[in-house]
């Protein structure tokens, strides 16, 4: 064993999103006995040590009364987690010469070491086995907990290890042993169907125009009268994600430990934060690098926020930029992250201080009032806000069931088609370009909007905004010109904003 | 005939003379010539000789009849409901009865008659299916005239307390009017029982809708008006069932609804007033004989003539009560995207405004 002789292994880190090469390098010398690592800092650096000293010995691959250096390098790169044990303990292995340092070239290894020498699953397998992937590495080895997912990313071959003796001898030539497929395939989220919402028309309409434009929505309406379970059908209804938005959204779930599918899971998120929540989870945060908040979880879905009048000023102005961008940018204290926050926003709100409902007794005054707590600049972005009326027990039992999630979802998918065509794969008509609308609106169209505006019951602002609904009503109704129609509905919709002035 | 009573001469007698078109106005003028003491036998008898002039085909009535589950009921059967008979000769009882129902007679309970406009406010609406609800569920009868509008209402707040329900026609049995109203005539011939004078497949005519608003009034033990123009046809109920010596109630509201004036003029006139659906309830139970109804006073007409179709309808519906736009969807049977459209536009004129709570009409 030469002493200046120094073994590697290839590993990758995860700054958020973003993978980053690191190569784990060990020196082994003769001086005083230790190991250390450097290239990463803190209790962490001194944890992993220990851990893959003991799993080492435990292996019965001792190292024995020696100096042992182990450098993560990149240093400038933030290394988090624990996925570098496996790494280190294999070039260690390389530097013991139970395996030569040949079997690891072109092998990224990720995992983490229990002290027997267990090799366990770490967060953030995805997006590196995508990296590794395109990298042109040849091998991906992982623990078995990790191994699906990792194969989530084609292009790539995964072995999947129980302990470091069996890496060590995947690495040495031996079989790999194959990806056991999931015990129990995961059932499909259970998110219910619209066919259980009864009566609400004005809301379903409201929720089909917001699946098929990609428009924010407010649902106004007493407690217990079906909000949350409307906003919860908004998923059934939306086209599924493509293989690019499956992929950044298992990305994101897998970065933020999440990830439990072993099938690319292709149903829009649905997530709804409490009130209560921190900037950290709703934006994304937390020490040295940023993990996603429920914005970003939410990426390419719902994000539901209920009781929106509960929530803090300040998170709902810090919300906006994101929503408005599709992207959510976090600087911490190791790194700067961004993550997607493509999400589509669903809020509900009471429609008066009391709660509302058929004994409410606010006066119209103070209801005006809690409305105008609306205002701001997120809900400036909301586009449809329908009232969502109590449906009594007598009415709940004869009232028919409503129209099917599937029916609407094909009604959908039609106008997202015709809105692809017009303006292209992937800008849907919320963030289409309003000159380009204009041109597709029948002068009727404009004429009424331009009234509203004059009449007081549309911002100038408001005014693109509704032209944008207006063009979702009629892809919605295969039309290809906006009608006088399509515009007034637009206004319709979006009576109960704060901004819109009754006539 | 579903029963199994032989049918007697005065049931041939009677399905000769409708299959020959004879109406309830040539009865009456039958039995006027006839004079009081003429039973209903002699009457019919009267009749048929006018009636061999043009005689119809009674076999091809008794036919329809069996078809549509209906058999017919004279006056002095036991399947013709006991009160409509007290008003033979006199007051203008029909002579024969086709019914469709449950044993081929009609439920025998208090009664009430719930009538008014075909056009009402939602208000209207909402009041006539709730007095029908609490009516029905205190064990009343719930009787209209399966018109739109409040009579709908009314057979719908009855059905939807699982209560009996009677329907009197102004066309024959078997006939889709109002269009589309299958569905309900069918629930009320199950829940109760359909009532007609003419011979099944007869089309409504306004003489006919008005000829049966007597049996309406007959049938019951008093009757609420909802709301109604000047020139209601509930107005003429009320009349024929205070001539019945039934009781009379009205339905107070807002004196700038256009619907409000049939009960307002009941009410100045003496009708008992409605101020809780329990107060139907207790009418049945009391039996007051409510005041002479007097002229109506001119009202004026709904607002919002000169807008288009479904938003002219809106503004028929809306009042100053907020309603929401379910509310305007299910009352017109429109999507909700046309009824948006449609208060955008009332909204623009000036002839609505928006509250928190719904959508209110604005005064004109």
């Amino acid at each position: 064993m030469s002493r200046a002789r120094v073994t590697w292994a290839r590993t990758v880190a995860q700054v958020g999103l973003e993978a980053r090469e690191v190569t784990v390098e060990v020196h082994v010398s003769g001086g005083l006995p230790g190991f250390h690592v450097i290239g990463s800092s803190g209790a962490p650096a001194r944890e992993a040590a220990d851990r893959v000293r003991t799993a080492l010995a435990a292996s019965g691959l001792a190292v024995g009364s020696r100096k042992v250096l182990i450098s993560l390098a990149p240093a400038d790169v933030p290394k988090l987690g624990a996925r570098f044990d496996l790494p280190t303990a294999l070039a260690v292995c390389a530097q013991l010469e139970v395996l030569g340092q040949e079997a690891l070239r072109d092998v990224v290894l990720l995992g983490e070491l229990a002290l027997d020498g267990t090799v366990r699953p770490v967060p953030g397998v995805l997006p590196s086995a995508v990296h590794a992937a395109r990298t042109g590495v040849r091998r991906l080895v992982v623990a078995r907990g990790n191994a699906a997912e990792a194969a989530l990313a084609s292009g790539v071959d995964v072995a999947a290890v129980a302990d470091l003796t069996e890496a060590v001898a995947v690495l040495g030539g031996a079989p790999a042993r194959p990806i056991e497929p999931p015990a129990a395939p995961p059932s499909p989220r259970a998110r219910g169907d619209l066919a259980e919402v009864r009566g609400q028309l004005e809301a379903r309409r409201a929720l089909e125009i917001a699946a098929a434009g990609g428009h924010h929505l407010l649902l106004i309406g007493p407690p217990g009268c079906g909000k949350s379970m409307l906003a919860s059908r908004l998923p059934t209804i939306l086209p599924p994600l493509d293989d690019a938005a499956a992929l950044e959204l298992a990305a994101i779930r897998s970065v933020a430990g999440l990830l439990d599918g072993v099938t690319l899971d292709r149903t829009p998120p649905f997530r709804a934060p409490h009130h209560s929540a921190s900037a950290a989870a709703l934006l994304g945060g937390g020490a040295g690098v940023a993990r996603p908040g429920e914005v970003s979880l939410a990426t390419h879905g719902v994000l539901f926020l209920d009781e929106l009048l509960e929530w803090p000023r300040r998170l709902l102005d810090a919300l906006r930029e994101p929503l408005e961008e599709g992207v959510v940018r976090i600087a911490r204290s190791r790194a700067s992250v961004a993550y997607p926050a493509a999400a589509q926003l669903v809020a509900a709100a009471n429609p008066c201080p009391c709660g509302g409902g058929r004994r409410c007794v606010c006066r119209e005054a103070d209801v005006a009032r809690y409305r105008a707590r609306l205002s701001g600049p997120l809900a400036d972005r909301i586009d449809l806000a329908p009232t969502v009326t109590p449906v009594g027990a007598a009415d709940l039992l004869a009232a028919e069931e409503g129209e099917p999630s599937a029916a609407v979802a094909a009604r959908v998918a039609a106008a997202r088609e015709a809105s692809a065509l017009r303006q292209g794969r992937g800008v849907r008509n919320a963030e289409a370009d309003a000159v380009t609308l204009r041109a597709s609106a029948r002068p009727a169209a404009l004429a009424q909007l331009a009234a509203a505006v004059d009449a007081g019951l549309l911002t100038a602002r408001g005014h693109d905004r509704a032209l944008r609904v207006a063009r979702t009503c009629a892809d919605l109704g295969g039309v290809d010109a906006i009608d006088a129609d399509h515009a007034a509905e637009a206004l319709g919709h979006r009576l109960a904003l704060p901004e819109a002035v009754a006539g | 005939m579903s029963s199994g009573r032989a049918p007697t001469r005065l049931h041939r007698d009677a399905l000769a003379l409708a299959a020959a078109g004879v109406e309830g106005a040539a009865v009456s003028r039958a039995c006027r010539e006839a004079g009081p003491r003429a039973g209903p036998g002699e009457v019919a008898a009267r009749l048929a000789r006018r009636a061999a002039r043009a005689p119809g085909d009674p076999d091809e009535v008794a036919h329809r009849l069996a078809a549509l589950g209906a058999r017919v009921a004279v006056v002095g059967d036991d399947a013709y409901p006991a009160r409509l008979a007290a008003s033979w000769p006199e007051l203008g009882a029909p002579l024969w009865l086709f019914i469709a129902g449950p044993a081929g007679r009609l439920p025998d309970a208090p009664s009430v008659a719930i009538v008014g406009t075909r056009r009402p406010s939602l208000d209207g609406l909402t009041v006539a299916r709730e007095l029908a609800e609490a009516a029905a569920q205190a064990g009343a009868v719930v009787v209209s005239g399966l018109a739109r509008g409040v009579d709908e209402a009314a057979h719908e707040g009855a059905l939807a307390a699982g209560g009996a329900t009677v329907g009197v026609l102004g066309s024959g049995l078997g006939v889709d009017y109002p269009r589309g109203s299958a569905a309900l005539r069918a629930r009320v011939a199950e829940a109760g029982g359909l009532v007609s004078e003419y011979v099944p497949g007869t089309p409504p005519r306004p003489h006919r809708v008005l000829e049966r608003n007597r049996i309406i009034a007959g049938l019951v033990d008093a009757v609420v008006v909802v709301e109604g123009g000047a020139r209601s046809g509930a107005l003429t109920t009320a009349r024929l069932a205070l001539e019945q010596g039934r009781d009379v109630l009205a339905c107070p509201a807002a004196l700038t609804s256009p619907q409000a004036a049939a009960p307002l003029a009941l009410i100045r006139d003496g009708a008992q007033v409605v101020t809780a659906p329990d107060d139907v309830v207790d009418a049945l139970g009391l039996l007051r004989l409510g005041d002479r109804g007097g002229a109506p006073r001119p009202g004026a007409e709904p607002a919002g003539r000169d807008l288009g179709g479904l938003a002219g309808e809106l503004a028929t519906l809306l009042s100053a009560t907020p309603r929401t736009i379910d509310a305007l969807a299910g009352a017109t049977g429109r999507p909700a995207s046309a009824v948006l459209a449609a208060v955008v536009e009332l909204l623009a004129a000036g002839l609505a405004e928006r509250r928190p709570s719904g959508v209110v009409r604005v005064p004109r």
